[in-house]
């Protein structure tokens, strides 16, 4: 029986999020995945809470010299923003050459952006579905890799409280293969992303 | 004779378009999988990793601006 995960870090209700300055020297020392630090900040009448964490984010990058690579860390801040309601977690490069290792299958598709989906586990473990992963590496040109980053925001942002994020998937592969094929009838170009 | 001929080149013409056609969705359809795939069963024991890791506080949610 798979364990249900538990929400990641302190209530959001009573404490906010900032980033010290002493991120730096967490990258420096090679540590990417550096520590999130909770401040207590009193929060007006007014102000709306964050909801809960609906996705965990995982991000592993063994290091190829990649346009995908270089298109993430370009927008990263962007995503990070974007995504502000949910925790993502950064593998260090070390870490991610052992996932690698592990799962030899994976290689040259990294960055990989692995998503769980928080509810879906809760409710069904890992048994079944649990999220989705988005193979950066394997979009080759910087103009593919944008698009395939953006649509990754776009989909999370819009799905966030979607009550069957499976079936939203797979109804979205449906129809960007199926507009595909009828750009292609309409003597249109091809879509980048899938080129 | 000429119109039985005709006939049968549109017909194979025609065959062929709808098969690229097929062809090219299902091609399309496999790279979409390929790039964005569902985690299910068969991600059980990766999911279980990363998740652990978060349990144990041995990742933690990244807090830099930037990506190093």
């Amino acid at each position: 029986m798979p364990k249900a995960p538990q929400r990641p870090g302190p209530s959001r209700r009573e404490t906010t999020e900032v980033a010290l300055p002493s991120s730096a020297a967490f990258q420096e020392a090679g540590v990417s995945d550096t520590p999130i630090q909770a401040v207590p900040v009193p929060i007006s009448g007014n102000e709306e809470p964050p909801a809960a964490s609906r996705f965990r984010i995982f991000i592993v990058d063994s290091g190829w010299n990649s346009a995908a690579r270089r298109v993430l860390l370009e927008n990263f801040a962007l995503i990070r923003d974007l995504q502000r309601e949910d925790p993502i977690y950064v593998l260090s490069r070390e870490r991610s050459i052992e996932f690698m290792r592990r799962h030899g299958s994976r290689i040259g598709r990294d960055p990989i952006i692995a998503v769980h989906d928080m509810q879906a586990l809760g409710k069904r473990g890992t048994a079944g579905f649990h999220g989705f992963r988005l193979s950066l590496g394997l979009l080759r040109t910087p103009q593919q890799a944008l698009m395939g980053l953006q649509a990754f925001a776009r989909f999370l942002v819009t799905h966030r409280q979607s009550a069957d994020l499976e079936a939203d998937i797979r109804a979205n592969l449906r129809r960007e293969g199926l507009m595909g094929a009828i750009e292609i009838a309409m003597h249109h170009e091809a879509r980048e992303i899938v080129a | 004779m000429f119109d039985r001929f005709t006939e049968v080149v549109s017909l194979v013409l025609g065959a062929l378009a709808v098969a690229y056609l097929v062809y090219e969705i299902d091609r399309r359809q496999r790279k979409l999988h390929d790039l964005w795939d569902v985690l299910d069963g068969e991600d059980a024991v990766i999911t279980n990793t990363l998740e652990e890791m978060v349990e144990r506080g041995e990742l933690l949610p990244y807090a830099g601006a930037t990506l190093a």
